[in-house]
């Protein structure tokens, strides 16, 4: 008897704890949700705290579903996750088939691939916005002049002028600006999470059965069919699990937007709960509920592909 | 090696060359921020001195006056460091019952720990602010920001351990109980010395990601318990136009937890990917 209970017991702090952090504050958002919470509010005052009489029933749905910030939203929560996981999977693929054989230094070319993913968000943000990607005060200008300067000298080219004579001047591009401030999330949130791709897929291209390779090649397989036929179909989970994983961490973006631009025009679900947050609660915890549903149809997915995988 | 590698001449080139060039293009916003944190401010807004200035210490030797930095580091430090703690205090016992004892619902537990690790934190920002300010009284304080930490990676605490612990066979812990140990003595005296480099390098991640934690951190404290990415947030905006001295407290903020990083890249697939990537 004994041995069946202490096992429990060595378990339930952890899972109460975590039962207390996942229920409490879910319900919570569940129940404002569904009542008139709106903290501002001084035509109502008795608003300006959770009660049941405040009832709303579905109506914080509906304004949310209305708002004209909330499909805003979604798409651009969607467009931004799906950019960085293509850019990524890509990149990183690309990466890992570059390091995965040995040649001198490969040890710190690792070492250098890998950095960007522990500089911690905040720092990423304000480094790349500020010093990168700023057209004045960023080396962004300064790649845009050079640009400018190399097609001014080729002009002065015999035959080959006459083309870049037909370019136009760049101007460097704003990415403080309201449309642009989603590339520059993308492209810092892909610096960042490349190099995961890249450890990923650089574990399981390890893990690749080197004697079907050579058999492949015994049988006239050319390094094309190779790939198409052996490697791809054993990257499959690890692109499936870098996918998930990262839907996951992106669909709650939320300090790289804040700094880019403060949520002008580049927002998804978590900003706009934070900005319904500060006054309107029963529309954040509405729009809340709507990111757990997108979440989750995201985790369903991933959950299946680990727990099929846990127990062997 | 095998017959696949016979490289020509020019992929024997080619190929590192390439590889390092990408390295090095990846690296270039950190060098970038390390060397822009020797400029002074005035010559840091201008990037045409591109490599042409005097290097200055001033922004390190000033972290304090411009932006009170150690303050904000001994509290990263600390909540880093408690969370982590607390995250293996409870982490491990539960990972041991899971690993040695399973049961028919340790399966369906496990995944539903990972479940809460996918709830989207904006979601329940609002009940969080609402329960630690008017309830709970702990708003902005060390206790919150460590209790919060360290919920938030037990899931990934008791993953990583999982997969190391069922890698040490049973045969040892059934020994060890034959001899009359005790549990505690079973999780002192074998488990962990045997698992002592996971354990380790689960602690290493999770403090990395403590450290790196940019949502609770900023929206749970206001001055008090604030760490790191508090201050990096709280002076993101280019008005100031101070980017030697922010360069030089990102720098501080994000240096040691690079070089951290390097020590555990092979154990970091472990941990995110819960094991179903080896």
């Amino acid at each position: 008897m004994a041995k069946r209970t202490v096992p429990k017991l060595l378990q339930t702090p952890a899972v109460l704890l975590l039962l207390v952090w996942m229920l409490v504050p879910l319900s919570m958002t569940l129940y404002f949700s569904f009542i008139r919470y709106v903290l501002n509010s001084l035509r109502r005052p008795e608003w300006t705290s959770p009660n049941i009489d405040n009832w709303r029933g579905f109506g914080n749905y509906e304004y949310v579903l209305n708002a004209k910030d909330f499909w805003f939203a979604v798409n651009n929560s969607i467009f931004i996750v799906a950019s960085i996981l293509v850019l990524t999977v890509v990149l990183g693929l690309a990466f890992a088939m570059l390091v995965n054989r040995s040649f001198p230094g490969r040890g710190i070319v690792r070492v250098l691939l890998i950095s960007p993913f522990f500089v911690m968000p905040a720092v990423n943000a304000v480094l790349w916005i500020n010093m990168i990607l700023d057209p004045v005060l960023g080396l962004n200008g300064l790649a845009v002049g050079a640009i400018n300067n190399l097609v001014v000298t080729l002009q002065g080219v015999p035959v080959l002028g006459w083309f870049f004579s037909l370019w136009p001047e760049f101007d460097a591009i704003s990415f403080r600006a309201t449309q642009s401030s989603a590339y520059a999330v993308i492209m810092m949130v892909t610096w960042q999470w490349t190099p995961f791709a890249v450890l990923i897929f650089m574990t399981s291209l390890q893990s690749e059965d080197e004697s079907q390779k050579e058999a492949a090649v015994l049988d006239g397989a050319n390094a094309w069919s190779r790939f198409r036929n052996l490697t791809v179909p054993h990257l499959g989970r690890p692109i499936a699990i870098v996918v998930m994983i990262q839907s996951i961490f992106h669909l709650s973006l939320y300090a790289e937007i804040e700094i880019v631009s403060r949520g002008n025009g580049n927002k998804n679900l978590p900003y706009l709960i934070g900005e319904f947050s500060s006054n309107n609660i029963g529309a954040a915890s509405a729009t809340g509920i709507f990111a757990v549903i997108l979440a989750n149809i995201v985790a369903i997915f991933l959950l299946r592909m680990v727990g099929k995988n846990m127990m062997d | 090696m095998s017959i696949i590698d016979k490289p020509s001449n020019f992929g024997r080139f080619a190929w590192p060359t390439l590889a390092w060039v990408v390295a090095l293009i990846f690296f270039f916003p950190i060098f970038w921020l390390v060397f822009t944190s020797f400029k002074t401010d005035a010559q840091a807004v201008k990037p045409e001195f591109l490599f042409t200035f005097t290097p200055t210490l001033e922004n390190y030797t000033n972290m304090t006056e411009n932006y009170d930095y150690w303050r904000f580091a001994v509290n990263s430090v600390i909540t880093a460091t408690f969370a982590t703690l607390f995250a293996l205090v409870v982490g491990i016992p539960a990972a041991y019952a899971m690993a040695f004892n399973p049961s028919r619902h340790t399966k369906d537990i496990l995944m539903w720990m990972l479940s809460t690790k996918m709830l989207p934190a904006a979601a329940v920002l609002y009940p969080m602010t609402f329960l630690t300010k008017n309830f709970l009284g702990i708003f902005d304080t060390h206790f919150l920001v460590i209790l919060v930490l360290c919920l938030i990676n037990l899931p990934i605490v008791v993953w990583m351990l999982f997969t190391y612990f069922k890698e040490i066979p049973k045969e040892i812990i059934e020994a060890s109980k034959m001899d009359g140990v005790t549990t505690w003595g079973e999780i002192k005296d074998i488990l962990v010395p045997l698992a002592w480099g996971g354990v380790a390098s689960t602690a290493l991640l999770t403090f990395i990601f403590c450290w790196n934690e940019a949502y609770w951190t900023v929206r749970l404290t206001t001055i008090d318990a604030a760490t790191l990415s508090k201050l990096i947030e709280g002076n993101r905006a280019p008005e100031g136009l101070f980017f030697g001295r922010l360069s030089a407290v990102s720098t501080a903020a994000v240096g040691p937890i690079i070089v951290l990083g390097w020590f555990c890249q092979k154990q970091l697939v472990r941990g995110l990917t819960f094991g179903a990537v080896k």
